[in-house]
């Protein structure tokens, strides 16, 4: 029959045609900035609909004075990590040192940008310390756009958790403006800087909170604390579970906490 | 030759249809045609197909599981199909997904081996190289827009360590202590957590076993692309040992009492 | 661009120790641009319950009409206030009248309801656009800047907080979750309602 010979057509679209190059998988990762150290967590989290897996990390740690978190399409994330990871390689063994954290944001511009028309489906956060020892977060978006920033969040909860941070924590952009939208009750009393101790509390809440609400965050919880050349531990030898993880003696020192989510 | 009448010659104005054949205003095109109007398809689709993969660890090492059929579409059409593969002493793949590609995944690596081999320098590819190499390769391929459409898991034990990793046709990677493919995913992964997260140290070759073949029993019973004749896998110290085809002893007898699943009596 | 963000907004209801907030932006804007700064989402329904309608505009207006119609000839009949439970499933009916052709319109239900013990007790609810009710024991959110604000709520929201602690509260997740949310904002409306009376204030926020 004629309209048959029509509906066969448009009804033959291929059971599982290759439709996307890209996926979805979920979790979340943030970052806080202090005056002399930074805070980089993200959940461990994988998913892929409704399937997920408990531990697979997206922090990592790429110099003693740099972590990069990615979020967003896993497979983009490892590569982009590999490929930003061997650029710092071959610049230590050009120059003899590690390259400071300006400049492994611009080059992540750089290598972002680079597949603009072919983009790595990931949000980058990339914390660390800068030259002058101040802590330091960039977040990017996928082709590369970038600015400073204190703290910022990232990924599936994104609009969870940032909001809150916003409210709890600095506003180091304008040191004058203490915990968002409380000056006039609070202003005075409030440090201008959130200690080490606070921020983690603080990362955590926010964690539990997130998977609380959204099912694509939860399993568990991986921390990373960048802390400046010549500061004291500011308690971290109290937390239990942190680990050093620092490579080399130049100075600054990298630790890693982890912590259990829900699972469910 | 096209006998129904209305399709032989358009009427002047397309707009109106002037047989009056409402409702059967479309009429194929009985034209000439460009076989590739939609440009050259380089992507596939999976055409004969593996299912589930299944892998755990255990006290001793790995196991793998995987049954022995390759479907085309609905049809079980080869019966006899091995969906798990050695490569070296050290490791296993074993493939979902379709069964060309990972026949051809399977040549590949073979080569490397015997290239590897060849340089004589005292290393072996273990599992954790080869699913190093296997990511790129299908990260590399998903890239080119032209995947290998398989869902692989690597299995092995190598310098006393054991390792147990998935890859996809995006390039997506993780690790877990078990691991499962296809309906498998949904079906036996929840099984094999609640019985291997925790134990993965303590489990015996005839628990892992045993575990294996309730979750292949349950996919059988509920996955239509699957089969009860399956192979398992492990890998320990004593290297790489792949079974014999076997069966699985299933009962039918209840599907007589249910309605609409054996033969109706009223 | 969904039709529930053609005119943004945003509202929230907590409950706290023998009293209740509501709040909302006030915001009206025509997708990106804005367009009034004093868009009131927040209706009193009785002395004690009071309603907040985020979502599109002409709605807000037309449902605002049809539930004060509604609810004086629910008193004219029954010769006594409606009660929030009783408001609640008068929502939840009248949208889903609308089923298959719903008002696009997020309700959100805070009030004290009536204890057989002749006390008073505090009552929050929400509902979907086709009137899926929401009882929440905590909080409830509704609009635009609905998963911020679920954010901000599960965060800094706590059990029996006193009429001015809850108002601290609601106020400070509302600045929060608007202020990152391009469409709601433009100042904050709050009302507490307790046991005898209603602290109604209007919130100065971030004019961006």
């Amino acid at each position: 029959m004629p309209d048959m010979v029509s509906l066969s057509r448009a009804a033959s679209g291929q059971p599982s045609q290759f439709k996307t190059p890209y996926s979805e998988n979920g979790g979340t990762i943030l970052a806080v900035a202090g005056s002399r150290f930074c805070v980089v967590a993200g959940d461990t989290r994988r998913t892929d609909g409704y399937s997920q897996t408990r531990y697979a990390p997206k922090v990592f740690r790429l110099t003693d004075k740099a972590v990069l978190a990615v979020n967003g399409f896993s497979a983009d994330g490892n590569m982009f990590v590999n490929k930003v990871r061997q650029q710092l390689e071959w610049y230590r063994h050009g120059h003899a040192r590690d390259m400071p954290l300006h400049e492994i944001a611009r080059l992540m511009q750089t290598m972002l940008y680079a597949r603009r028309f072919f983009p790595y489906y990931v949000s980058n956060i990339l914390s660390g310390i800068e030259e002058d020892g101040s802590g330091a977060v960039y977040t990017f978006d996928s082709v590369g756009s970038y600015e400073r920033d204190t703290c910022r969040v990232a990924g599936a909860a994104q609009s969870f958790m940032q909001p809150y941070l916003d409210n709890q924590d600095d506003w180091y952009t304008r040191p004058s403006v203490h915990y968002k939208n409380q000056r006039s009750t609070h202003s005075s009393s409030r440090p201008t800087q959130l200690p080490l101790s606070s921020v983690l509390s603080l990362v955590m809440d926010s964690f539990v909170n997130a998977s609380e609400r959204h099912v694509e965050v939860g399993d568990g919880l991986e921390i990373y604390v960048v802390l400046a050349k010549g500061s004291s531990l500011q308690g971290l030898e109290k937390l239990t579970g942190a680990q050093e993880v620092t490579a080399t003696s130049d100075g600054e020192r990298v630790f890693t906490v982890r912590r259990s989510l829900r699972r469910d | 030759m096209d006998h129904f009448p209305t399709n032989w010659g358009r009427p002047r104005n397309d707009a109106f249809d002037a047989y009056g054949t409402y409702p059967l205003a479309q009429r194929p095109y009985n034209g000439p045609k460009d076989t590739f109007e939609a440009g050259v398809q380089r992507t596939q689709q999976p055409i004969v197909t593996g299912t589930s993969v299944l892998a755990l660890k255990y006290k001793d090492g790995i196991m793998m599981a995987a049954d022995n059929l390759a479907s085309y579409g609905s049809l079980a059409r080869f019966k006899d199909i091995q969906r798990l593969h050695p490569v070296g002493n050290n490791t296993v793949i074993g493939a979902g997904g379709d069964m060309s590609d990972f026949q051809y995944i399977q040549s590949l690596l073979d080569s490397l081996m015997i290239e590897e081999f060849t340089a004589q320098d005292g290393h072996s590819l273990g599992p954790a190289e080869l699913h190093e190499y296997l990511a790129q390769v299908m990260y590399g391929r998903r890239s080119k827009i032209n995947p290998l459409w398989n869902s692989l898991i690597v299995g092995g034990f190598k310098d006393g360590k054991r390792f147990l990793s998935y890859v996809d046709l995006l390039g997506t990677t993780y690790s877990a202590s078990t691991l499962a493919t296809g309906y498998g995913a949904y079906i036996a992964q929840p099984l094999l957590r609640k019985a291997v997260e925790g134990y993965e140290d303590v489990l015996t070759e005839e628990q892992a076993e045993k575990i294996m073949t309730e979750c292949l029993k349950v996919l059988f019973y509920r996955d239509a692309r699957s089969l009860n004749k399956y192979q398992i896998a492990t890998i320990t110290t004593k290297g790489v040992n792949l079974s014999e085809s076997r069966s699985l002893d299933t009962t039918w007898s209840f599907a007589e009492g249910i309605r609409g699943y054996g033969a109706q009596t009223q | 661009m969904s039709i529930m963000e053609y005119n943004g907004g945003s509202v929230i209801a907590m409950v706290g120790k023998d009293c209740v907030a509501i709040a909302s932006d006030l915001r009206l804007g025509n997708q990106a641009l804005g367009v009034s700064s004093n868009f009131q989402k927040i209706f009193p329904v009785t002395d004690r319950i009071y309603l907040g309608l985020p979502g599109l505009a002409t709605d807000v207006t037309t449902l605002r009409e049809l539930f004060r119609y509604r609810v004086n000839m629910y008193t004219v009949k029954e010769e006594r206030d409606i009660e929030p439970e009783t408001f609640a499933h008068l929502v939840s009916s009248t949208l889903y009248e609308r089923r298959f052709g719903p008002f696009f319109i997020e309700p959100v239900i805070a009030g004290m309801s009536k204890t057989p013990a002749g006390g008073l007790k505090p009552f929050i609810a929400a509902t979907d656009l086709i009137g899926c009710l929401n009882f929440a024991k905590d909080f409830v959110v509704a609009g635009t800047a609905s998963s911020k604000l679920f954010g901000v709520a599960e965060g800094l929201w706590e059990p029996d907080l006193e009429p001015e602690d809850l108002f601290e509260t609601i106020s400070q997740t509302m600045l929060n979750a608007v202020d990152r949310d391009a469409y709601s904002g433009w100042g904050v409306m709050v009302h507490v309602i307790t046991k005898d009376k209603v602290i109604s204030r209007t919130l100065k926020g971030r004019m961006d």
